[in-house]
């Protein structure tokens, strides 16, 4: 045991509250809280996982813990479900905490990590690791890695290099694996190599019609856009209609119905006829024809 | 191009031209209004006038003599463009602290001066006007060179870069040794010290200034010796090592044909002294250009004319003079060594040497802008009294890119030579290892060199023999704005 | 007499004890604080004018963290461990734009060093060669 294990076993009381309040982890999640609307059991976990994050630090610094967590995780969730915006306030937390060193967080898919031909991914895969260390590697749909109907798919490759790391490196680097939770079922059933390794499962449940009312709004302040009361009331009656069409993605489909707003809403103002004389105002309200003409309300 | 700037009083036409004797200032050596060219040669002197002699006219004969004029009109000049040729004093400003002097800006054409040529920029520059009666004391302070004059100039044959991969020796100082005594050695013994020092640790061995072909040992003995030892120490520790073969001869003949011997040994480096003149050092840099060889210069000779404040010229503008002529080393001072030397004018003689742009900083004694164009940078070179003792103050003072040279410091270590030279490469590496691993070395320098003395006894020893040497004398030449201004003496 | 640590002594840190795993990842942090690509390179031919070392992997230009180049190094240790690797930082810097920082990070167990060949010249001039006994053999067969 070294000499600094063994004053550690001496000591006798750990300071939870001053370690919480240094690591600035209530910062973090006050801005969780702000930056996204709902979300409750997502958050409520974070939560868990900071508590049993600080604790292990706590019994480390007592000398009752050795191994260092494992911290690997899975986000599952519909898209537009917020797992990106959690997984890069999740590596903030883990910075604050000290779990890992810098704190920058790496998204990619399945192009990033497989290549086209032989000799390819493993290079390409480490490149990737290596940009990540010391920080998050982000997997969006990670189940494209694993495609068992072609024998020789590279991704295989790339799935034993990110075991291996995920194993050896544990106190370099922090994977979190993304996608729809019944095909991540599917992917960790077929490797369980995967599951073995991850120590926290969150899902990320799709957002109710109030709550996709409440993020577009704060998305269409965000742009400095209001919407007039007659725009409000079309959006409420546009939210369940989109949600029962397909390529439903929760806040992503509230961006881009925003979007195609502000599209229409240019192309009013630039055909008025007072366009010499616009107030601040008509540039910044959205009025409901603005999204009357979305194709969710056609047919 | 716009005429230059008239200023006032000053004469014009006829009356400018005729016969006798008239002040400097009205003669158009002083333009208060003039706005000097990008393409303008500036110096900067500090002037001690004769009591008596307004500054304004003092500037203006500095500027005189230092161009165009002589002590009486003549009537050749209105053959010339004389307006042009004429050096103009624009700006005098009162020395801090120190009543009886000021700093006189002046402002020369390009056009006075031959391209690639020190010696004629010298000639005018510091040529006749040093020993004007009208002046009790002159100094050059600083100049700044214009880009189109510095493209003229070869500058360093190697610079530091390219000297680093030569050698193969990245991320630290490099070290060097001067062989110990001066003089009286043979060429065996010599090559002795030679190997024992490159074998225990260090990069370089030096020739000191005033080794050249004496009758104890003749140059080819030495340079043969030397290289025995140089090829010896390097199949011992598989480095690029060197010894600086001091080729300074009584000829231009002579010195070419050292030199050539020394590049058929195999050497990767050889020496002048500033003593060689300009001339001398501009043919031995174009020829250690073409012969890919690293180009020493020791600065013997210059604190006769750079160490006083009031008369002479600041050592600064020996280093541009000696970037611009080329040369790969120069001595540039220790700070804490034995030598003269201020914490703040080292920096400035070091940023000249490795800079690619230094900006205005009084507190260095940079009164001008200077942009280096393309010259490499020239490898500043502390010798003189220091020793591993001193390792974390001499990596904060002078930095990574720079010559340490451990003379006594190697050859004097009770357990010998080669114990000196390894106690000298520990202290630095452990050094270099601590400040990368974000170590305030500085405060907790004499720490790291007990750490490291723990596994190098060597360095042990040399921390017991030198543990209280320091040279704490007061420098003479120091800045004259900021932090604490000394007047002049 | 008084000998050298080692017959090899290239690199920054030759003069020290070999650097341990956290020693080398804090050089390698630090070239990555000042903004250097880093390059983990092997031989079995040390001649100090072997300028081109194998490059083990492509340089590193984005890592944000030592680890990544330190498990280029395990790597590298795990097949090359009986020849000399080194760990380069470059800096990409105007009137830099070279190697700015360099060390040793494996040895081989046995190092048998160099000696010096010479060819006598007219006069007593000498010509000098570096020879590594270890080269005596084929690449592949040295440092066993």
């Amino acid at each position: 045991m070294t000499a600094e294990a063994a004053q550690n076993l001496n000591a006798v009381s750990f300071d939870l509250e001053g370690e919480f309040a240094r690591s600035n982890v209530q910062q973090v999640l006050d801005k969780l809280d702000r930056e996204l609307v709902g979300l409750a059991p997502v958050k409520q976990r974070i939560r868990e996982i900071a508590a049993l994050l600080l604790v292990d630090k706590a019994r480390r610094a007592l000398g009752l813990e050795n191994e260092p967590p494992t911290l690997h995780m899975s986000f599952t969730g519909n898209p537009g479900t917020g797992k990106t915006t959690v997984a890069l306030r999740m590596a903030e937390i883990l910075k604050n905490l000290g779990y890992i060193r810098q704190g920058h967080l790496i998204s990619v898919t399945r192009d990033d990590l497989v290549g086209q031909y032989i000799g390819h991914t493993a290079p390409k895969t480490r490149e990737v690791i290596k940009k990540a260390m010391g920080g998050v590697l982000f997997i969006d749909e990670a189940y494209y890695l694993y495609k068992p109907e072609n024998e020789r798919d590279y991704g295989q490759e790339a799935i034993e290099i990110l075991l291996q790391v995920m194993e050896n490196n544990r106190d370099d680097l922090v994977v979190i694996l993304a996608g729809y939770a019944n095909r991540m079922e599917v992917f960790f059933q077929s490797n369980p190599g995967f599951r073995s390794r991850i120590a926290h499962h969150l899902d990320f449940p799709d957002y109710s019609e109030g709550e996709l009312f409440a993020i577009a709004k704060l998305m269409v302040a965000a742009q400095h856009y209001v919407l007039s009361p007659g725009a409000e009331k079309v959006l409420k009656d546009y939210i369940p209609r989109r949600m029962k069409m397909a390529h439903f993605a929760n806040a992503r489909s509230m961006r881009n119905a925003l979007d195609r707003a502000k599209l229409r809403q240019a192309n009013r103002l630039f055909e008025r006829k007072d366009r010499t004389k616009l107030t601040r105002a008509d540039l910044t309200t959205i009025e409901a024809e603005d999204l009357l003409q979305s194709r969710v309300f056609q047919g | 191009m716009a005429k230059p700037e008239i200023g006032k009083g000053q004469l014009t036409g006829a009356e400018r031209y005729k016969a006798g004797v008239i002040e400097y200032k009205r003669m158009g050596y002083w333009q208060p209004d003039y706005v000097p060219k990008e393409t303008d040669v500036l110096a900067l002197f500090r002037i001690t006038p004769q009591p008596g002699v307004d500054p304004e006219e003092a500037a203006a004969a500095v500027a005189g003599e230092s161009s165009t004029a002589t002590w009486t009109v003549v009537w050749t000049d209105r053959l010339t463009a004389a307006d042009l040729y004429r050096a103009k004093a624009y700006r005098i400003d009162k020395v801090p602290n120190s009543p009886d002097q000021f700093f006189a800006y002046i402002a020369y054409d390009m056009d006075l001066f031959e391209p690639d040529s020190i010696a004629n920029l010298t000639a005018s520059i510091i040529g006749n006007v040093f020993g004007f009666k009208a002046v009790k004391g002159l100094r050059l302070e600083d100049m700044r060179i214009p880009v189109a004059y510095l493209k003229t100039f070869q500058g360093p044959p190697t610079g530091v870069m390219v000297e680093r991969e030569r050698l193969d020796k990245y991320g630290r100082p490099l070290l060097g040794a001067t062989t110990k005594p001066k003089l009286g050695l043979s060429g065996r013994n010599y090559g002795r010290v030679v190997y024992e020092a490159l074998k225990g640790g260090l990069d370089f061995t030096k020739d000191d200034e005033n080794i050249n072909s004496q009758p104890f040992m003749h140059w080819r003995d030495r340079f043969l010796y030397c290289m025995e030892a140089v090829n010896r120490a390097n199949a011992a520790t598989a480095e690029v090592k060197g010894h600086y073969l001091n080729v300074t001869a009584g000829t231009h003949d002579e010195m070419i044909e050292r030199a050539e011997f020394a590049k058929e040994l195999g050497s990767v480096i050889i020496m002048i002294d500033l003593v060689l003149g300009y001339t001398s050092i501009q043919t031995i840099s174009k020829w250690a250009r073409k012969n890919d060889m690293i180009l020493h210069l020791h600065r013997a000779g210059n604190s006769t004319y750079s160490r006083q404040k009031n008369h002479g010229m600041n050592f600064r503008v020996i280093c541009k003079w000696m970037r611009m002529a080329g040369v790969d080393h120069i001595h540039a001072g220790t700070v804490v060594g034995k030598l003269e030397g201020d914490p703040l004018m080292v920096k400035g003689f070091y940023d000249t040497l490795l800079q690619p742009h230094t900006p205005v900083a009084p507190e260095l004694g940079f009164f001008f802008e200077q942009h280096w164009a393309s010259l490499k940078k020239v490898m500043p070179v502390a010798s003189g009294g220091i020793h591993a003792g001193q390792m974390h103050q001499l990596l904060h003072y002078l930095g990574e890119d720079v010559v340490l040279q451990f003379g006594g410091g190697t050859i004097g270590h009770p357990d010998g030579i080669q114990a000196g030279a390894e106690a000298n490469r520990v202290a630095l590496e452990s050094m270099v290892q601590a400040r990368n691993e974000g170590v305030d070395y500085m405060a907790k320098g004499p720490e790291i060199l007990a750490k490291a003395a723990r596994f190098c006894k060597p360095l042990q020893h040399a921390l017991d023999t030198w543990k209280h040497i320091t040279f704490n004398y007061e420098s003479t030449d120091t800045p004259d704005y900021s932090p604490q201004v000394t007047p002049a003496r | 007499m008084h000998e050298n640590p080692r017959n090899m002594t290239q690199g920054t840190f030759s003069f020290l004890p070999p650097l341990t795993d956290d020693q080398i990842k804090a050089q390698i942090a630090y070239a990555i604080k000042m903004g250097w690509a880093i390059n983990v390179e092997y031989t079995d031919d040390p001649h100090p004018r072997n300028t081109y070392w194998e490059m083990w992997c492509q340089p590193m230009f984005d890592t944000k963290d030592p680890a990544a180049a330190f498990m280029e190094v395990q790597e590298c240790r795990k097949v090359y461990g009986n020849m000399y690797i080194k760990v380069n930082a470059y800096d990409n810097t105007r009137w830099r734009e070279s190697v700015a920082l360099s060390f040793i990070v494996n040895r081989p167990k046995h190092e048998p060093g160099f000696h010096v060949i010479r060819q006598e010249a007219n006069s007593r001039a000498m010509h000098y060669t570096l020879h590594s006994y270890a080269t005596e053999k084929p690449r592949g067969d040295r440092y066993k």
